[in-house]
């Protein structure tokens, strides 16, 4: 999913060697090479466009999911990230947001040979973390990367674990028939330690698991969600420690699929509710801001059991926007109707600025949610990612 | 100052422009090889430490590890189970491109942004019309993909005649390895970054045969940040170390020290005969005005106007000479530099000198020297002319009785000099510049004994010369003594001179003697393979060693051990039976010293070693090895000239036990007696072809080879004393231009009553020559003190070296050739000069 960020993963990888290794700015600084990342002219399509998918595994039938296999990478396609979002609560009613990103990227198909030397590698990870204080009304961000090689960064199936640096999210202690993570990122004057267990089996979006983004066949990939993590563990802010408890939500996927040139942003939406149910939903937006034929979403049960959602079951209002003091305009505020459900939700974000200024400038946020089912009235937390809206 | 006084003494000057330009020359050519010197000296170093500190970027430490590097695993544990993010992974060696030495950093990409911006590339290299864009992406996507792409200065691509994406051949490590040009560094001044290739840590690693190791790991602690660094070092294996990159950079370059200082000593021989050489100019100003000042005493001009007034004119003649001097300078040390660094390079460090850097400090203090010297010069005849009654004309005769009874004075404060010189060289136990000082007393001590000496000498061959040569010859020997005054300066200045070719020459061929030796006792093998700076294969060290007609081989290395204090040589051998031959014990039984040495309970130093850390025999040391620091007992000292810093000697079995580092660099090869050794090379080339590139020499190619480096280090010192011989020339001249003019007279006479022309010049001529040889042989004991300080003082402080004093015969009698070749050269023109005098123009003042 994803499909700015995956967009932003080439543009990472080839921008931030080329231009920001050079700018000797700090990780939350970086915002060099993200304007003309994002204005994704003829220079991006070149890059991006045809042949250079060649000779990568491509998403184009359906496939059988595997776990724990498939929550280790699968580096014949060209792009894969484990995205984890969440919502922390701590012991006096502090409320806190995380991000926690692993994109995996190969540079070519084939692992190089060439060298006697473990830090060969065709892959190349980048990590972005960041922790909304919603009460301090503060958002930190940190950006890393490094090759997948030397043991510097990587993801393995079993045991599970992808890491960066000292950045990652490893099994820890395997319980039988249950997913129990533990993960840890740190910069300098913030951190995170969470133990994060499953409390719903993985859900597998699009056609399952195979989501299509656009027309194009094999333009697509397999994604699937641990949309209900349960959280326990500490967020540290300067010197203070807080003991926090929460819900997280894991967001898999890997394809080798180029953006549509039509394409240019889009709103993601992954949303707890307090009656047990979730709601993912993204709208890819076109050029001219209208609402490409290929969003979609998946409404998940109380029970677990998932039904595809397509853009013409959904309706998307935007109540409210945003101005970044960086450039750009975004929506901040959402009525998200669900007609066939009878259910309307009202969306929120705890905070105005959660824009990350990493390498791709793009809006990563926690969310309040206000919601009703015809005469039942519940409540719900989530995250919200908006890209595209970014400008100079 | 009065105007009048003014404009007599420029009118004076102006009227006497030989006397004015010799002033000028001496001090120039004085103040311009020293300040070119210096400028050369600086310009090695500067290059040095900008292209070090350009290739460090903004690491402020590094963490340097033994001879068998640093595992990459520690790299990955202080960054991924530590956290610590402000460090980077090098990998760094030399390679060779087109037969050109380079540079090779091996970098991570990803760790490098908070320490190089260069490692990134920047425009496209020469030869590439589509710009930067597109091919920059390409570039870095092959850099990571790994194909062999690296970076190098747009600069050094051109030179080696490479074009954007063009693929080359790169040897390391013996071996030959397909790469590929990406594109250039970023940043970095002109020349810093020539000779530097940037390559992909796994391309690095794989070419210099450093899989799984790096070579160093480049640290980044914000100042005052004691807590990172505390921490690295509690985590630090044994035998690593952290050490800041500026004195690692430091302590690599001051290796140079001893021999930039000496370098400039000698450039001081030049401004000190340039001195004697404004003092023989200003006294025979003085000399011939000396009616001029009388009647100015007469007139009212005080004593300190007349002082003033010669002090003056010294100062200005210091201040054009200086300034013509300093641009001189910059000009000589343009040339200079391509010779020093060349040296600096053979010996210590790669100093990419692309252009002379001109320092102002180094401009100011030659400038200021080069004054000074001029008014130091000046004040003697100016006190002098100060000291003329008024009126008195002085009759030279009277001026000579003078000088005669100032000689033994002179000779008294010389002896005192040289004793105050000995005293020094005495008690300052192995300090360098201490040495230099006394040298210079010493000089100058003698110097003022000089002209005792050659009076002595002069008076004591008079009757000699009447009873070979006749009348003529008598009066050019008596004329030497006679004219003391004017030509005494001139005297000592040659003598100087060429006492500095003696010293300077024994010098140089005893300790060339001592190193050809000592490398035909140490060359004991026949022929000797390596791999520069590499390592040898094993398989195919042992079917080299299998190739029929080899009967024994020894292998050695040589690696860096690296502290606080800064680098230290270790040479790990395993001994063949005949090597042991090759080692000479300066201290202790060899029989003993090779048991300890064989069972590893103990190592040998060399001499420069154990100069400077005052070890010898039964001494311990300490190294820090893979298991942390561990206590080596000395035992012996042994002789070798092959590192200026000295080494540390050890059995392989040693070295193994204590360091994590198989590496053979090189072995020798004993032949079965009666093999022929080019054949054996033939057979070698064979088993190696394909395999590995190995550089091969037969004993005799070594030796010769290590000799040419040997005469290439001194090329420098032969040219700094044909300088000073070359001001010596000039104050002869001056001196005896000085003398014919005063002597016009005399010669009118002499022509007047019958000496023809010819027999004028011939008597002039004789007059240098008699000259010339009296310096020579006034110089032959200074040049012998001289070459005795040199060896036993100087070149032992400065690198602890020990030399056999021998004294080749030829050098002086070269000496003596040398001195009478300056004298008459530069008495030509005054030969011809008397010779053309028209004897009633000189008598007319009667």
């Amino acid at each position: 999913m994803r499909i700015k960020i995956k967009k932003s993963v080439y543009l990472i990888v080839f921008t931030l060697i080329i231009t920001s290794l050079s700018a000797c700015e700090g990780d939350q600084q970086n915002t060099g090479a993200a304007p003309e990342a994002l204005r994704g002219g003829s220079r991006l399509s070149e890059l991006l466009g045809g042949d250079s998918s060649a000779g990568f595994a491509r998403a184009i039938e359906p496939r059988e999911f595997v776990f724990p296999r498939d929550h280790g990478p699968h580096t014949r396609y060209r792009n894969e990230w484990w995205y984890v979002t969440g919502n922390l609560d701590g012991p006096e009613r502090e409320r806190f947001g995380f991000e926690l990103t692993f994109f995996r990227f190969s540079l070519a198909p084939d692992t190089p040979s060439e060298f006697d030397s473990a830090w060969q590698t065709n892959q190349v990870y980048i990590a972005h973390f960041a922790i909304t204080d919603v009460t301090g009304k503060s958002f930190h961000v940190a950006q890393r990367y490094a090759r997948g090689g030397a043991g510097l960064a990587g993801a393995q199936a079993s045991p599970f674990k992808v890491w960066l640096d000292d950045w990652s999210i490893a099994e820890s202690a395997p319980r039988p028939g249950s997913t129990h993570w533990n993960l840890h990122a740190e910069d300098a004057g913030f951190s995170l330690d969470l133990d994060l267990v499953a409390l719903k089996r993985p859900v597998l979006n699009g056609r399952d698991g195979l989501s299509q983004k656009s027309a194009e066949a094999g333009n697509a990939s397999y994604y699937y969600s641990l949309t209900r993590l349960q959280s326990d563990g500490s967020v540290r802010l300067g010197e203070k420690n807080y003991a926090v408890t929460g819900l997280s939500w894991l967001d898999r996927e890997w394809g080798s699929s180029a953006l549509s040139s039509g394409q240019r942003g889009w709103d993601w939406f992954a949303l707890q509710l307090s009656d047990g149910s979730e709601l993912m939903f993204y709208n890819i937006r076109r050029n001219d801001n209208s609402a490409d034929s290929h969003s979609a979403g998946t409404w998940i049960d109380p029970e677990g059991v998932t039904s595809y959602l397509r853009p013409e079951d959904v309706s998307i209002v935007v109540t409210d926007s945003w101005d970044s003091p960086r450039g750009g305009t975004y929506p901040a505020g959402w009525i998200i109707d669900i007609p066939g459900r009878d259910l309307s939700l009202a969306v929120q974000p705890v905070l105005s600025d959660q824009e990350l200024l990493t390498t791709v400038r793009y809006w990563e946020g926690a969310v309040d949610v206000d919601g009703s089912r015809g005469e039942q009235d519940f409540t719900g937390r989530g995250y919200v990612e908006l890209t595209g809206y970014a400008s100079e | 100052m009065n105007p009048i006084l003014i404009r007599a003494s420029v009118g004076y000057l102006l009227r006497h422009p030989w006397q004015l330009a010799l002033a000028l020359l001496g001090i120039s050519i004085g103040v311009a090889v020293m300040v070119s010197v210096d400028l050369a000296n600086q310009s090695s170093r500067k290059a040095f430490i900008a292209s070090m500190n350009a290739v460090n970027g903004d690491a402020t430490h590094q963490i340097v590890a033994g001879p068998g590097g640093i595992d990459e695993a520690l790299y990955v544990h202080l960054r991924v189970a530590e956290g610590i993010r402000s460090i980077a992974p090098i990998v760094a060696g030399n390679v060779r491109i087109s037969n050109r030495t380079m540079q090779l950093l091996g970098v991570d990409v990803f760790a490098e942004r908070a320490f190089r911006s260069f490692s990134s590339p920047a425009s496209s290299p020469p030869g590439n019309s589509e710009g930067s864009g597109q091919s920059s992406e390409d570039a870095v996507r092959r850099f990571l993909a790994g194909d062999g792409s690296v970076l190098m200065s747009a600069r050094t691509a051109t030179e080696l005649d490479l074009a954007a994406n063009e693929p080359f051949i790169l040897e390391a490590n013996g071996k030959s390895y397909p790469a590929r040009l990406a594109g250039s560094p970023q940043g970095g001044q002109e020349g810093q970054l020539d000779n530097l290739l940037v390559a992909d840590i796994a391309a690095a690693q794989h070419w210099l045969g450093l899989t799984g190791k790096l070579s160093r790991i480049d640290v980044k602690i914000s100042e005052g940040d004691n807590k990172l660094a505390s921490r690295l070092r509690s985590l630090l294996p044994d035998g690593t170390e952290l050490l800041s990159a500026a004195g690692r950079t430091q302590t690599t370059a001051d290796m140079s020290d001893a021999f930039m200082t000496n370098l400039f000593a000698m450039s001081l021989l030049a401004l000190l005969v340039g001195i004697f050489l404004i003092y023989n100019s200003v006294s025979f100003a003085v000399l011939q005005r000396r009616e001029l000042i009388g009647v100015l005493r007469a007139l009212g001009v005080t004593r300190r106007q007349v002082f003033g007034l010669i002090l003056t004119e010294a100062a200005i003649i210091g201040l054009i000479g200086a300034a013509v001097g300093v641009f001189a300078g910059v000009w000589l040390g343009e040339k200079l530099v391509v010779l020093v660094s060349r040296t600096v390079s053979d010996h210590y460090f790669v100093a990419n000198v692309t252009r002379l850097s001109v320092d102002s400090f180094s401009v100011a203090k030659g400038f200021l020297a080069g004054l000074l010297a001029t008014l130091v010069a000046a004040a003697i005849p100016a006190a002098e002319a100060s000291a003329y009654q008024p009126r008195l004309t002085l009759s030279r005769s009277t001026l000579e009785a003078r000088a005669g009874g100032l000689l033994p004075k002179l000779a008294w404060g010389g002896l005192g000099l040289m004793l105050v010189a000995g005293l020094t060289l005495t008690v300052s136990g192995n300090h360098l510049t201490a040495g230099l000082v006394a040298l210079f007393m010493l000089i100058f001590g003698f110097a003022l004994c000089i002209p005792l000496v050659v009076h002595f000498l002069s008076v004591s061959f008079e009757p000699l010369a009447g009873r070979w040569g006749g009348t003529a010859a008598r009066l050019a020997v008596s004329s030497v003594s006679k004219s003391l005054s004017r030509t005494g300066v001139a005297v000592v200045a040659l003598s100087i001179a060429v006492s500095a070719t003696i010293g300077v020459s024994i010098m140089v061929e005893s300790f060339r003697l001592s190193v050809s030796d000592w490398l035909n006792t140490t060359l004991q093998s026949d022929v000797y393979v390596g791999v520069p700076r590499g390592s040898l294969d094993r398989q195919l060290l042992a079917d080299l060693v299998a190739v029929p007609g080899i009967i024994e081989h020894s292998t050695s290395r040589r690696s860096w051990l690296e502290d606080q204090g800064g680098r230290t040589q270790i040479i790990a051998i395993q001994m063949a039976p005949g090597s042991y031959r090759g080692t000479k014990i300066r201290d202790g039984r060899p029989e003993d010293v090779w048991q300890l040495f064989d069972n590893g309970q103990g190592v040998l130093i060399s001499d420069a070693y154990a100069y400077r850390s005052q070890l010898g025999r039964g001494d311990s040391l300490q190294l820090n090895t893979s298991d942390g620091m561990i206590e080596f007992t000395v035992a012996a000292v042994y002789q070798s000239y092959d590192s200026n810093n000295g080494a540390i000697m050890m059995s392989r079995g040693t070295y193994d036990r204590y360091f994590d580092d198989p590496v053979i660099d090189s072995i020798g090869l004993y032949l079965e007696p009666g093999t022929d050794v080019d054949d054996i090379m033939t057979k070698l080339r064979e088993v190696g072809r394909g395999r590995q590139s190995l550089i091969m020499n037969s004993n005799a190619r070594i030796r010769d080879i290590s000799l040419q480096i040997f005469d290439r280090t001194f090329v420098i010192t032969n040219v700094l004393y044909w300088l000073a011989v070359g001001v010596a020339v000039i104050g002869i001249f001056g001196a005896m231009l000085a003398l014919q003019l005063e002597r016009a007279r005399d010669y009118g006479i002499l022509r007047a009553i019958g000496m023809t022309p010819a027999q004028t010049g011939m008597l002039v001529s004789a007059q240098t020559g008699c000259i010339g040889i009296l310096s020579g042989i006034a110089a032959i004991p200074l040049g012998l003190m001289m070459a005795w300080v040199l060896i036993e003082v100087i070149n032992r402080r400065a690198f602890g070296w020990e030399i056999d004093f021998t004294v080749p015969p030829a050098v002086l009698l070269w000496a003596l050739l040398l001195a009478v070749g300056a004298a008459l050269l530069a008495g030509i023109y005054p030969a011809w000069s008397a010779a053309h005098t028209r004897p009633a123009l000189a008598m007319r003042d009667e």
